[in-house]
């Protein structure tokens, strides 16, 4: 599903993010990404949706190859990738439905399509009951669930999850893992970069750390100290 | 076309305007202003342009034929003048006419009776559509054997043809001056507006938004905004042009200018598609900033 081929990856300002990334990620997995801060993760996310490029080396997702698909195609693979933030980047303007209708009605869906759509997404998520409410009037953790339903609505093959639980306390935290490992057994890839020692370790999942932009450890069934010694 | 993508657009345009409404309103108050100081300009330099063609307009020239030139060369060069492009219109005035008109003129200061010879010439007085055309048909009358000479205050008029196209051309450089100006200030307004919602766009580039679908609504808010600051111009410049060119063209007599003949509707037209062709374009520029390659 995700396949990163010798892929490395230096900023504009020199700063080398990556460096021979080879990593393949099988329809259906479940990875988590960790390490501490700076060393790669929202580095590898990024490539994954084309929001860097690697300098050298490719990334092959589903059937796109990264480097050669044109720009006017981008926002093609974003509705198969579906992507979740640390700060949740809800519009502010629009309401729980709106925010996540809106990325249905871009992918130019019927007004039926959003009308049948939205309300299971919410569901799912368990947002429903507040859907005509704004985005500060909501918790971190329902604003984190809006944001999974939106990357969730357009049916994605992959979901990236850049710290999502790191502005949420430890037991929000969890629920959020929790309906990612249930969007995951519907048949989602999911790839999450975390700092959440706790719900890595509960969960046993593959992980891969990340040591200076490089790929220090990969484990099946790991834990977050994997390749710590 | 889908009903459904309709409704979405027309929604995401109203939806922008009433929730970013003090954004939208400041903008729209900056057109506005905008465009009242331009049509100010605007209007100035249409009365003064006016004010010139008419003073421009008044030379006549005046040729005057030699005794030799026989009736059917009058009447030939009658029907020359009267086939020019250039000419608008020509009156004969005759040898009797001229002295006629020259007795009645004088009447009480010099006594013409005493003259038994008519020493006036025949004459025509040759009007122009376009006073720049009186020098060069000035020269051409000039050439011709039954003419014995042609007067048109060539040096008053060469000046004052200099002027006109002098302040013609300070006049266009002001007001393309103010353009600029006018254009630069809608265009900042709307991409601090647009700036505000960089966030936005991010968020719509990452659930899969094609730059058109970004694109579309900022440009219609662009074009809306700059119509609505620009028909808000015009609400505040209209009644004070009902107010006070009555009482501008009533305090300056002396001037012939009629501040009625500017064509005010003209100018409306160009202050509001100045405000919506600005508006609309300073949003696809911004927004286009941030609808970069990846």
């Amino acid at each position: 599903m995700i396949v990163f081929e010798d892929v490395s990856l230096v900023y504009p300002n020199g700063v080398h993010a990556l460096s021979n990334i080879s990593l393949n990620v099988a329809r259906g997995e479940f990875l988590f990404l960790v390490g501490s801060t700076g060393q790669g993760k929202s580095s590898v996310l990024k490539c994954i949706y084309r929001e860097a490029c690697p300098t050298s080396g490719d990334v092959v997702v589903d059937d796109w190859r990264l480097s050669t698909l044109p720009h006017g195609k981008v926002p093609f693979l974003r509705r198969k990738v579906g992507v979740v933030f640390q700060d949740f980047k809800l519009l502010r303007g629009k309401t729980v439905w709106e925010n996540v209708a809106y990325a249905l009605q871009v992918t130019g869906a019927t007004s039926r399509d959003v009308a049948r759509r939205v309300p299971r997404a919410l569901e799912l998520v368990g947002i429903a009951h507040k859907s005509k409410m704004f985005p500060h009037e909501l918790s971190g953790g329902e604003q984190q669930r809006t944001a999974i339903a939106r990357s969730l609505v357009n049916n994605p093959l992959i979901m990236l999850c850049d710290e999502p639980t790191g502005n949420l306390d430890p037991e929000t935290s969890s629920e959020i893992m929790a309906l990612l490992a249930r969007i995951n057994s519907k048949g989602t890839t999911v790839v999450v970069a975390t700092h959440n020692q706790a719900s890595v370790d509960r969960m046993r999942r593959r992980v891969v750390r990340l040591v200076h932009g490089r790929i220090a450890h990969d484990e099946e069934r790991g834990r977050y100290h994997v390749g710590l010694g | 076309m889908d009903w459904g993508r309709t409704q979405f657009f027309w929604a995401e345009v109203a939806q922008n305007f009433t929730r970013n409404a003090a954004m939208a309103l400041t903008a729209i108050g900056t057109v506005a202003i905008s465009i009242v100081v331009l049509g100010v300009f605007l209007f100035a330099r249409s009365s003064f342009n006016l004010l010139l063609n008419n003073v421009v307009n008044k030379v006549d020239i005046a040729v005057y034929l030699k005794d030799e030139a026989t009736p059917a060369d009058i009447d030939t060069m009658m029907r020359q003048l009267r086939a020019d492009p250039r000419v608008d219109n020509v009156r004969f005035v005759s040898k009797q006419e001229a002295l006629e008109t020259l007795r009645k003129r004088l009447a009480g200061q010099v006594n013409l009776g005493l003259i038994n010879v008519n020493p006036l010439p025949n004459s025509f007085v040759v009007h122009t559509i376009d006073p720049g055309d009186v020098p060069p048909l000035a020269g051409e009358l000039q050439a011709k054997p039954q003419v014995a000479f042609v007067n048109y205050g060539s040096k008053v008029t060469e000046k004052l043809l200099v002027i006109r196209r002098v302040l013609g051309t300070i006049g266009l450089g002001v007001i393309v001056l103010l353009l600029v100006a006018t254009a630069l200030i809608i265009y900042n307004t709307i991409r601090l507006t647009v700036f505000a919602r960089q966030r936005e766009i991010t968020i719509m580039q990452l659930v899969g938004a094609t730059n058109w679908t970004i694109r579309w609504p900022f440009v219609f808010e662009g074009l809306l905004t700059g119509l609505a600051g620009g028909l808000i111009g015009l609400l505040v410049l209209w009644p004070a042009y009902q107010t006070l060119a009555p009482k501008l063209t009533l305090n300056l007599p002396f001037l012939p200018l009629n501040l009625a003949d500017v064509s005010v509707g003209h100018i409306a037209l160009e202050l509001v598609l100045v405000g919506a062709v600005v508006g609309m374009l300073a949003s696809w520029l911004s927004v286009s900033r941030y609808l970069r390659p990846a």
